[in-house]
């Protein structure tokens, strides 16, 4: 089980993250931000960077890390937000989101040397890339594990599942996708666009599954985490992790019309207004 | 250079591509621990059993499934090892572009693409199995070079030339069996260096693929009506062969691309292109498969209706001079 220290930790940095994601999108201006899926994932991606996986911001290339791969490169802000809590990137350059020469684009763009490993944006290549780069691991006798947040909508890709198949042939189990199940995709709900049972599809594909009912949740999250890390049990594993979209903004949580989009000055007072208030309570 | 790909030239002419490049993968496994082997439900195909049964654990099936096929291998490449994903030329640029663009070519991933039975080679079964477009389709993704080798000893050393080479590569394979041999001993063979073939003045072929044997056909031909040609075999249509280029614009009259391919996009597409910035550059002609499907028909029959035999070609260039 995962302590009290650890969960406070992941608690604060959540925190400290979801103002990043603010900021930035903030910043953007016109530009916009994809505020939503980011804001779902804040928990999963920082009980990953400050809970569970192995990786040195001072080493950033180190051959025993574990690695992280945002398939759902949409969701950027949280993978840059917990770069910079990290120390992998500046608050200088977390501040250049999106602006013109930046190297953090709307969607991740590979740079190992600042903790991105895979580029992603067109939806389920990132998760297939991981597949491979668990299978290179074993190739090579690597003990390190492979994360790939995967979103709820992205399941729609047909390369998700030409990729979930062969994980299971080549028994990747060193490999753990965490779907951040948001149930709101671009253009409505995943009820709406394309209603399936999400669960049962990776249950058929063979892969090792747990349902987490609070993926906002960072001790639920810790556990299913820890527990799938020490699995050898020969299955790719996949956490289906039920979040909110918009988590911790009210006027996004659930919302239809905060998958991406910007934010003007009195929404973004309203959110870090909320932000600073869950801060006290 | 391997002794043993100089004598297997005789079986690999008569076997065609699919042999010399699944006997040249074995031969590289052989020396490079970093290299794998990948298919798509392909591997008798692909005459990759041999492969499969030697390095069991450095080959994978990923099924029908061309997408993966290339993302499996940019993870891969991504941790270090050296991926050879061997597919249809028919299927694999063209369905997987997108996983070519964004996992392979954007992320400067060490994956060799090879397609098989490239242009119309799959004759009878129809235009679904025609590979006319997959060098268009890489040529305009960054970061990959695109190789079209001529015969059996150009595959295996292009193969060979793609271990020592940084980023992606795409290698379109088109002389079945019969695969003519144009280059009998070893030579020197580098990525982006097209090689002078023969001397001419008047008209030069630059040819790439298997066609540089009918484009020679057609040069002999032509000397032999008087008509000075040169032949260019353009191996690597990206990077383009620009010096090689310079000089065939400042020395020949008349150029004649040629290539199993369509006109938009392959090789004439690519030296068209460059000719673009010259005011004095020598008329262009491009020998292609044309802007069309195909009617049904074996090899000879398509190379026949679309222009592209030495007689064909010499007439084709006599005329346009």
């Amino acid at each position: 089980m995962a302590n009290t220290e650890t969960i406070d930790l992941i608690n604060d940095k959540s925190a400290l993250m979801r103002r990043h994601v603010i900021e930035m999108g903030y910043r953007a201006g016109g530009r916009g931000a994809h505020f939503g899926p980011a804001l779902s994932s804040i928990e999963i991606v920082a009980s990953l960077f400050f809970g569970v996986m192995s990786h040195d911001p001072k080493n950033p290339t180190m051959a025993t890390r574990d690695r992280f791969v945002q398939s759902k490169g949409h969701a950027c802000l949280a993978l840059y937000s917990a770069l910079g809590e990290a120390g992998y990137i500046t608050q200088e350059q977390m501040a250049t989101f999106k602006a013109d020469g930046s190297f953090l684009a709307g969607h991740p763009t590979r740079n190992p040397q600042y903790g991105i490993e895979v580029s992603s944006g067109t939806l389920g290549n990132g998760f297939a890339v991981a597949c491979g780069m668990a299978k290179a691991a074993k190739i090579k006798g690597e003990d390190h594990k492979v994360f790939c947040l995967v979103g709820d909508g992205e399941c729609n890709e047909g390369i998700i599942w030409e990729a979930a198949m062969n994980a299971v042939k080549y028994e990747l189990d060193n490999l753990i996708a965490i779907i951040d199940r948001n149930f709101v995709q671009l253009a409505g709900t995943t009820k709406d666009i394309m209603d399936v049972d999400v669960e049962a599809l990776w249950r058929a594909a063979g892969w090792d599954v747990l349902v987490l009912e609070d993926g906002n949740d960072a001790a639920g999250l810790l556990n299913a985490l820890g527990q799938m890390k020490e699995s050898g049990n020969g299955k790719p594993h996949v956490i289906i992790a039920n979040t909110t979209k918009g988590k911790g903004i009210s006027f996004m949580e659930g919302s239809l019309n905060w998958h991406a989009r910007p934010m003007n000055k009195d929404q973004y007072d309203q959110a870090i207004a909320e932000l600073e208030n869950a801060k006290t309570t | 250079m391997n002794k043993a790909a100089l004598d297997k030239l005789q079986e690999w002419s008569e076997k065609g591509h699919r042999s010399v490049q699944a006997d040249t993968l074995l031969m590289l496994a052989a020396e490079h621990p970093e290299v794998v082997a990948l298919s798509a439900d392909l591997t008798p195909t692909a005459r990759l059993v041999e492969f499969k049964e030697t390095y069991p654990d450095r080959f994978f099936d990923v099924g029908i499934a061309e997408q993966n096929l290339i993302d499996f291998s940019a993870g891969l490449a991504l941790e270090g090892l050296r991926p050879f994903a061997v597919g249809l030329a028919a299927m694999v640029p063209m369905r997987p572009a997108e996983q070519m663009r964004a996992a392979v070519g954007y992320m400067k991933a060490n994956v060799t693409v090879i397609g098989i039975e490239a242009g119309v080679r799959f004759g009878p079964l129809g235009n679904t199995h025609y590979a006319m477009d997959d060098i268009a389709v890489v040529r305009a993704i960054p970061n990959f070079t695109v190789i079209a080798p001529s015969d059996p000893l150009s595959t295996h050393k292009a193969l060979y030339a793609c271990i020592e080479h940084e980023g992606p590569v795409y290698i379109r394979l088109t002389g079945g069996p019969g695969y003519p041999v144009m280059y009998p001993e070893d030579f020197d063979f580098q990525i982006g260096k097209a090689i002078d073939y023969r001397p001419g003045s008047d008209i030069a072929f630059v040819s790439s693929g298997s066609l540089l044997a009918d484009a020679v056909g057609a040069a002999d031909i032509l000397e032999g009506k008087g008509i000075s040609t040169r032949v260019v075999d353009m191996h690597t249509v990206k990077p383009l062969d620009t010096e090689m280029l310079d000089k065939v614009f400042a020395e020949n009259r008349l150029v004649v691309t040629v290539e199993e391919h369509s006109p938009f996009g392959g090789l004439g597409g690519a030296v068209a292109e460059y000719k673009a910035g010259f005011a004095d550059a020598p008329k262009q002609i491009i020998a292609s498969l044309g802007d069309k499907f195909q009617k049904l028909g074996d090899h000879k029959f398509l190379m026949k209706e679309n222009g592209l035999t030495a007689p064909d070609l010499a007439a084709l260039a006599e005329t346009n001079l």
